[in-house]
């Protein structure tokens, strides 16, 4: 495999141009991004696993075209992608757009419904309803795409794919180094249960009589995302039951998940709901010394929290042989605008497949989202592998389990559940009937579907 | 479409005037009433704009947010929302203006300016501010007070701090509505009451707060319409949180329209919330005695 990636590496050196000297322009809005990314390689020769691309074959006949693409932040890395297929293809150019998170999904949307829509669009998967029936399908043959990428099946829809993960972001622990070994905690402790995790929670807890100094775990703000929609799991309970579309939050082990927090604050001690609004902010402000925080946590804490000393490890499960060791979701390739002209729509597809055919696109993209490779020949990478908070899920990769694009009241409902439960004095059982009841009713309109029966060891 | 309504008009004031009027006819007309025709009818409808769903349901959506605990809820957060800030706000706002216009206080445009400051700041960045300072553990008002309160999560003080925010932000209109009013107030009333040797608080009791009574009606009835329609504080501050402990009004149409996208819902939302908005307004007239 490391063969395979020297050669294509030589390849690409092997013929290189100045992007500047092609059509490839770029301009954003809001972004800041400037001009022209510069240099870039030029392979020569196809590259690819099974998804391959032929840098040979000319694009709109070589005939000058421009399109768009929309996306919501991290231009650079965007930018790099478009500069290596325009350097490719210099007869095209690919205007980048950045519209801020908080317009862009209404705008999009919008746009895709007139006849100026971008050809091509970042997706993020908890918007699927509202950009999936303004998506043109995939022209790549699924088998193609399921030999490259792990859990292409479960976008399947009608036989055809209109997008894929490139990369899956899950939780694991990130805890203060500093902290532990003032706790005299070593390596050995990194605790691989959660009766073992509470242990050493209580450990790394500071206290001045009565009051918190330093909470051992904090989950304040995330237990819903990091905790109750992902270690049922654990225990073996799906989030939906069979038909696909009722939630089981009401399940026994959503409700042990829930208790086991409860006596993490108010038994053990190890934190509360009053200690820092946010776990992740409190941990970057060195009041924490552990949470469960998705991946994208790794990039915050180099880019915001410099001075904290972190670690990473994988998640605890109850038993050590868990049904899944927690839910995923994936980070979403582009989608191609159904509506944009059919010679746009033809370099949307080209520049798709690029994208995915691309080793160093699909990694630089996992790195900068802190998400493991989808695309199988990626999973031992060593750059992937030298990000501790991608090399802590290695062995267990495909003990991850995705229950498709949930509408946001899931995890919302949940929140408002534990939040009952915390603060306003709610039994576990009344509130999670309420999240159980609020949920069925937001959904009604919904068309999610779980592909929880997907995983690869469903029940 | 016009006719000349006084002969001593020319025809330049007559094009003039039926320019306006025809310009503010188009604009009322497309940014207000046809969006408003829009939402009634898809009030009716399971409606999602951005995803193109749009299915009649008849009554279904105002039937629900009847049943819905959480609507009554959020509308009795409203009221107390609504009833105690404004009477804070006119209270405040009277006092402060009283004071200021008195013939004790120098720098009057200095004070003006001080209280109006709060006003002209966007709320996004007072919320966040005030968030801040309610932080339980760097807050500057635990640290003040010496106190370890979680002021936004708790079920018994969340929305009284954010009702408190809200009244330190707003009452600065209240003081220069009221200037204006003071200074406006009829010069041979308030002598005549000097005269008659009326002593300062019956001079307010009798004289300015009956004169100032229009002005008070205003402020009210603006702040019933504007509070009724609060929800950036709550987005920001507490996210209707703890649970839906905060959860007013119009945060319940911006989380189904903007969160869930369900249009539909919150249109029928926004129409109950209308006609509660027009009964309290009527109300305020009545009480005041004035809606003649």
């Amino acid at each position: 495999m490391m063969m395979k990636k020297r050669l294509m590496a030589v390849m690409s050196a092997a013929a290189v141009m100045a992007a500047a000297l092609t059509g490839c322009g770029s301009s954003s809005q809001g972004g800041g991004q400037s001009g022209n990314g510069g240099a870039a390689d030029v392979p020569a020769e196809p590259f690819g696993d099974t998804v391959k691309y032929d840098p040979a074959a000319a694009i709109n006949d070589g005939k000058d075209i421009s399109i768009e693409l929309w996306e919501w932040g991290s231009d650079e890395l965007f930018q790099q992608v478009i500069d290596g297929y325009c350097a490719i293809h210099p007869n095209v150019s690919i205007k980048l757009v950045n519209n801020p998170w908080e317009d862009y999904w209404t705008k999009l949307p919008l746009a895709l419904d007139g006849s100026n829509g971008p050809a091509l669009f970042n997706v993020h998967n908890s918007y699927h309803e509202n950009l999936i029936n303004y998506m043109a399908p995939l022209e790549i043959p699924l088998e193609d795409l399921e030999a490259d990428f792990t859990g292409v099946e479960a976008h399947v829809i009608d036989g055809k794919v209109y997008y894929i993960d490139y990369g899956m972001m899950t939780g694991s622990v990130y805890y203060n180094k500093d902290m532990w070994e003032a706790a005299g905690l070593t390596e050995a402790d990194i605790p691989k249960t959660w009766d073992e995790m509470r242990e050493v929670a209580k450990k790394l807890t500071i206290k001045e009589g009565d009051k918190l100094i330093q909470a051992g775990l904090n989950f304040n703000d995330d237990f819903h995302q990091n905790y109750l929609l992902g270690l049922n799991y654990q225990l073996g309970e799906n989030l939906f039951l069979e038909d696909g579309r009722t939630p089981n939050v009401t399940c026994d082990a959503m409700k042990q998940v829930m208790q086991m927090l409860v006596d993490m604050y108010k038994v053990d001690g190890v934190g509360s709901e009053n200690f820092g609004e946010k776990g992740s902010d409190s941990f970057g402000q060195g009041q924490s010394a552990m949470v469960i925080q998705w991946g994208h946590y790794y990039n915050t804490l180099n880019t915001t929290w410099t001075d904290i000393n972190f670690g990473v490890f994988e998640i605890p499960t109850f038993d050590g042989n868990p049904y899944a060791y927690n839910r995923y979701n994936g980070e979403s390739t582009f989608g191609i605008n159904k509506n944009a002209a059919a010679d746009q729509q033809a370099v949307a597809q080209d520049f798709v497949k690029y994208f995915l055919a691309n080793d160093e696109a699909q990694i630089a993209f996992n790195l900068a989202m802190s998400t493991f490779p989808a695309k199988k020949s990626l999973a031992d990478s060593e750059e992937i592998m030298q990000n501790p908070s991608l090399s802590v899920l290695a062995e267990h990769i495909d003990h991850y389990i995705w229950p498709g694009p949930m509408p946001s009241t899931v995890e919302t409902s949940l929140k408002t559940a534990g939040q009952d439960i915390f603060f306003n004095g709610v039994d576990i059982d009344t509130a999670l009937n309420a999240a159980q009841e609020n949920i069925i009713r937001d959904m009604k309109s919904s068309t999610f579907q779980s592909v929880e029966h997907l995983y690869k060891y469903a029940k | 479409m016009f006719t000349k309504s006084h002969p001593l008009q020319s025809k330049s004031e007559i094009i003039l005037r039926n320019i306006v009027v025809i310009g503010m006819i188009l604009f009322f007309g497309i940014f207000l009433i046809i969006p408003i025709v829009i939402a009634f009818a898809g009030s009716f409808h399971e409606w999602n704009p951005l995803s193109g769903t749009y299915r009649f349901l008849g009554i279904d959506n105002y039937k629900e947010v009847i049943m819905s605990p959480l609507f009554w809820t959020s509308l009795w957060n409203t009221v107390i929302f609504s009833v105690v800030v404004i009477i804070f706000r006119v209270g405040l706002g009277l006092a402060i203006a009283y004071a200021i216009h008195s013939a004790l206080v120098n720098f009057k445009s200095f004070f003006r300016s001080v209280f109006y400051m709060p006003v002209v700041t966007p709320m996004v960045a007072v919320a966040f501010v005030w968030k801040f300072m309610y932080n339980p553990q760097i807050g500057t008002i635990n640290q003040l007070l010496g106190l370890d309160v979680n002021w936004l999560m708790n079920p018994k003080t969340a929305l009284a701090a954010v009702i408190i925010m809200t009244i330190w932000k707003d009452f600065g209109y209240a003081v220069v509505m009221f200037m204006a009013g003071l200074f406006s107030l009829p010069a041979d009333a308030l002598e005549a009451a000097k005269v008659d040797g009326a002593n300062a608080w019956q001079n307010f009791r009798y004289i300015t707060f009956p004169l100032l009574k229009p002005m008070t009606l205003f402020v009210t009835i603006t702040s019933i319409i504007s509070y009724i329609q609060a929800y950036v504080q709550i987005l920001i501050m507490t996210e209707g949180g703890p649970g839906t402990a905060t959860y007013l009004s119009s945060y319940i149409i911006y989380d189904e329209a903007f969160v869930k996208y369900n249009f539909g819902y919150a249109s029928a939302l926004s129409f109950v919330l209308f006609v509660i908005t027009a009964g309290f307004t009527w109300l305020s007239f009545r009480v005041s005695g004035t809606e003649e």
